[in-house]
C-alpha cells in the first residue's frame, strides 16, 4: 500500500544543502507493523512527515494505494491526511484547553462531515479512557496523552498509523501500555510505521528499517 | 468542510482563552460604543436643537427684521438698539404681495413688574395683535388682547407661563392689576408654555402688551426692536427676502453701496446653518470613533500575530490531522472576525446604555440610530476581516513540519 521510490529530502541551511533522505526505497504492505530505527538526526521524521504527506520530497516518487502523492495539491494532500494517515508524535501535542473528545473529535471536523460524539467517546472507550471523556490534557498522566492521541489519530479509521518515537517521553510502563495498544490495533488489521531508538519496543515489529544518513536498509526479519 | 462544527470549535478556542479574547475586543468595543453615542445623541441633539428654535420662532415660514446692521450680538433691547425700523415699515411691508402679515416688537428686559409684594423682571414684549396667529403660539387661560386694544393703548397684559407661576403663584391672575413700571395693567390673559429656547433658557418669562402701549406707555420710543415677517410662499424665502431689503432700503433712502442699517435673518437658513454646524463636530468625533475602532483592530491584529507564533504546535497538529491551508486560514480568520464581532456587539450594547446616560445628562431625548446601530457592526465584522487576514495568511503558511518539530 506504500510504495516509495528513489525517495530524496534535501533541506538547506545556510546556504549549504543538506540532505536528509537519499534515494530511499521501500514497500510497506498493508497490515504490517514497521519499525524504522536509526541515530539522531538520521532521517527517521523527515522520512514519515513525508509518508503522512505533511512533508513533500525534494525527488522520487510516492505511490500511497497506487495513487502518485506527489503531484497532489494543498487540499487533496489534506484530505489524504484526513482519511487515510494517523500521526502519533513523541511529545503527543493534544491541544491545549481542548477536552480528550474534542481533541478526538477535531480530525472529523476536518475530514468534512458533522463530530460524533458517540463516535469519539467510543474512540477513547477503545483505549482504554472511557473515563477521562471531559478532561483537559493537563489534566492526563503523558501515557494517558498519548492514548488520547491515538484515539485522535484512528477517528477516521485511516490506512496507516505513523508513530514518531511514540513512547520517547513515556515511563516504562506507560510506554509498553502504549506499545501493546499499537500490537492490538495492528492485530486487528491497522498498518503501523513506528519510528523508535528503543531496542525493546524494535523487538516488537515484524520488519524493522535501519537509515543512516538519509539511506535505508532492511536488516532483519524477526519471528 | 462542515462549517457549523468548525465555527463552533473557533467559538471554542476562543472562550477558552477569555481574558485574551476580552482584551483583545476591548479596542473595537470602546471604538463602537462611542460610534453609537455619538450617532445616536448627535441625531437627538440635532432634532432638540430643531425644536428649540422652533420654539422660539414659532413657525419657519418667518423672516425676522431687526435694526442695526448685523453688528449686534446677542438680545437686541430698547438700550443698544438703532432705531431705524419704524412702525411705517411694517405697515409698508404688510402691503407687499410676497408678506401674509407683519409683527410688531417692541421689548425690553429690565423692567421691574409688581404684583402686591411680588417683584419680577420678566422681559416685556410690546407685540401687535396678530402676534399668537403668527407664532402658532396658544393662550391658555382668558383671551389676547385684540387690534381694538392696540389701537387704543389699552394697557393690558398677558402672562408668559413662567411669569404667571412667579407672579400669581396658586392665585388666577385673570382681571388682576400688575405694575409693569409704574404703569397698572390688567392680565388678560396667560399664554402655553412654549419650553427652552436654543440656548437652553426659558422663553416663558415673559409678558406681552400691545404694542404701541409698549410704545407710547411704557418705553417712550416710536422704533421697533424687531419684526417677524410671515411669507405667503416659505420655499420661496431667497427671493422675498431680497425684496423685502430692497424696499427697506428704499424706505431708508440707502442707495448704492451703502451698508444695511437693519438685518434679515432667514431662520431656514439659519437652521440650515446650526444643524450643518452639529454635524462638522459629529463628522469629526466620528473619524475618531472610527480611528479608535481601527486601533481595535489594529490591537486584534498584533495580538493574532503573536498568537500564530505561539500557536504553531496547534497548527502543526491541525495540518497533521487533516486540516488544509484554507481550514487553517479560515480558522485564525473567523478567530479575529468573531472577536470584532463580540466586540461590536458588546460596544453597541454599551453604546445604547451610554447614550441614555448621556440622554439624561444633557436631557435629551432618548433615541437609538438602528441604522448606525447596524453600521457599525458591519463595521466590526470589515475590521475582523481586515485586520484578520495577515496573521490568518501567516498562519496558513506555517510550515506544519517546522511547526511540529521540537
Ligand atoms: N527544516 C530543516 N532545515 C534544515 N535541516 C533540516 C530540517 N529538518 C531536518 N533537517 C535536518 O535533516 C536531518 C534529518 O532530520 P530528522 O528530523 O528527520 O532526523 P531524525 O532521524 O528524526 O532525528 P531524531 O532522532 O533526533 O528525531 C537532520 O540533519 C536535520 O538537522
Ligand atoms: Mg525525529
Amino acid at each position: 500500500m506504500i510504495r516509495v521510490q528513489n525517495l530524496s529530502k534535501t533541506y538547506s541551511r545556510g546556504g549549504e544543502p543538506v540532505v536528509a533522505l537519499r534515494e530511499v526505497s521501500c514497500e510497506i504492505a498493508s497490515g504490517e507493523f514497521v519499525v524504522i530505527r536509526g541515530a539522531s538526526g538520521s532521517g527517521k521524521s523527515t522520512l514519515l512527515n513525508i509518508l503522512g504527506c505533511l512533508d513533500t520530497p525534494t525527488s522520487g516518487a510516492y505511490l500511497l494505494d497506487g495513487t502518485d502523492v506527489a503531484s497532489k495539491s494543498d487540499s487533496e494532500l489534506s484530505r489524504i491526511r484526513s482519511q487515510k494517515i494517523g500521526f502519533v508524535f513523541q511529545s503527543f501535542n493534544l491541544l491545549p484547553r481542548t477536552t480528550a473528545r474534542e481533541n478526538v473529535e477535531l480530525p472529523m471536523i476536518y475530514a468534512g462531515g458533522a463530530p460524533s460524539r458517540a463516535r469519539a467517546t467510543a474512540a477513547l472507550e477503545r483505549v482504554g479512557l472511557g473515563h477521562r471523556v471531559h478532561h483537559f490534557a493537563t489534566e492526563l498522566s503523558g501515557g494517558e496523552q498519548q492514548r488520547v492521541a491515538i484515539a485522535r489519530a484512528l477517528i477516521n479509521n485511516p490506512a496507516v498509523l505513523l508513530a514518531d518515537e511514540p513512547t520517547g517521553n513515556l515511563d516504562e510502563s506507560a510506554g509498553a501500555t502504549v506499545m501493546s495498544l499499537l500490537q492490538e490495533l495492528n492485530n486487528e488489521g491497522h498498518t503501523i510505521v513506528l519510528v523508535t531508538h528503543d531496542p525493546a519496543v524494535a523487538a516488537r515489529a515484524q520488519r524493522t528499517l535501519a537509515i543512516r544518513d538519509g539511506v535505508l536498509s532492511e536488516t532483519e526479519v524477526a519471528k | 468542510m462542515n462549517l457549523l462544527p468548525f465555527l463552533l470549535s473557533v467559538g471554542r478556542t476562543l472562550s477558552r482563552n477569555r481574558i485574551r479574547a476580552i482584551l483583545m475586543m476591548a479596542g473595537v468595543t470602546i471604538g463602537i460604543a462611542s460610534l453609537t453615542i455619538l450617532a445616536s445623541i448627535g441625531e437627538s441633539t440635532r432634532r432638540e436643537t430643531m425644536k428649540r428654535f422652533k420654539n422660539m420662532l414659532g413657525t419657519f415660514d418667518t423672516v425676522i427684521i431687526r435694526p442695526g446692521a448685523g453688528k449686534n450680538r446677542g438680545m437686541v433691547t430698547l438700550a443698544n438698539v438703532d432705531p431705524t425700523l419704524r412702525f411705517e415699515d411694517a405697515s409698508a411691508m404688510a402691503q407687499m404681495p410676497d408678506v401674509r402679515q407683519v409683527a410688531q416688537i417692541q421689548d425690553a428686559l429690565d423692567i421691574d413688574v409688581k404684583y402686591r409684594d411680588r417683584v419680577e423682571t420678566p422681559a416685556i414684549f410690546g407685540v401687535s395683535s396678530n402676534w399668537p396667529e403668527l407664532r402658532g403660539d396658544e393662550v391658555v387661560d382668558g383671551a389676547f388682547f385684540s387690534e381694538d386694544d392696540n389701537r387704543s393703548l389699552a394697557r393690558v397684559a398677558v402672562l408668559g407661563a413662567e411669569s404667571r407661576t412667579r407672579l400669581f403663584p396658586g392665585e388666577n391672575p385673570i382681571g388682576k392689576t400688575i405694575r409693569i413700571g409704574d404703569v397698572p395693567f390688567v392680565v388678560r390673559g396667560v399664554m402655553a408654555a412654549r419650553g427652552a429656547g436654543p440656548a437652553g433658557g426659558s422663553l416663558d418669562n415673559l409678558i406681552f402688551t400691545p404694542v404701541t402701549t409698549a410704545s407710547k406707555r411704557l418705553f417712550n420710543r416710536d422704533f421697533l426692536t424687531m419684526m417677524i415677517v410671515q411669507l405667503k410662499d416659505p420655499n420661496d424665502s431667497d427671493a422675498a427676502v431680497r425684496r423685502i431689503e430692497a424696499l427697506l432700503r428704499e424706505r431708508h433712502h440707502i442707495n448704492g453701496s451703502a451698508l444695511d442699517d437693519f438685518n434679515v435673518t432667514n431662520p431656514r437658513a439659519v437652521m440650515a446653518q446650526v444643524t450643518s454646524l452639529g454635524s462638522t463636530l459629529q463628522k469629526l468625533l466620528r473619524v475618531v470613533a472610527i480611528l479608535a475602532t481601527a486601533i481595535g483592530g489594529v490591537v486584534i491584529m498584533s495580538v493574532t500575530l503573536i498568537a500564530v507564533s505561539e500557536r504553531k504546535r496547534e497548527i502543526g497538529v491541525r495540518r497533521a490531522v487533516g486540516a488544509s491551508r484554507l481550514a487553517v486560514l479560515l480558522q485564525f480568520l473567523l478567530e479575529a472576525v468573531l472577536l470584532a464581532f463580540a466586540g461590536g456587539f458588546a460596544g453597541a450594547g454599551i453604546g445604547i446604555g451610554g447614550t441614555q446616560i448621556v440622554a439624561n445628562w444633557q436631557h435629551l431625548p432618548f433615541l437609538i440610530q438602528e441604522r448606525a446601530v447596524a453600521l457599525s457592526l458591519l463595521l466590526s465584522i470589515v475590521i475582523g476581516l481586515v485586520f484578520g487576514i495577515y496573521p490568518a495568511w501567516k498562519a496558513a503558511n506555517t510550515n506544519p513540519v517546522d511547526a511540529l518539530r521540537g
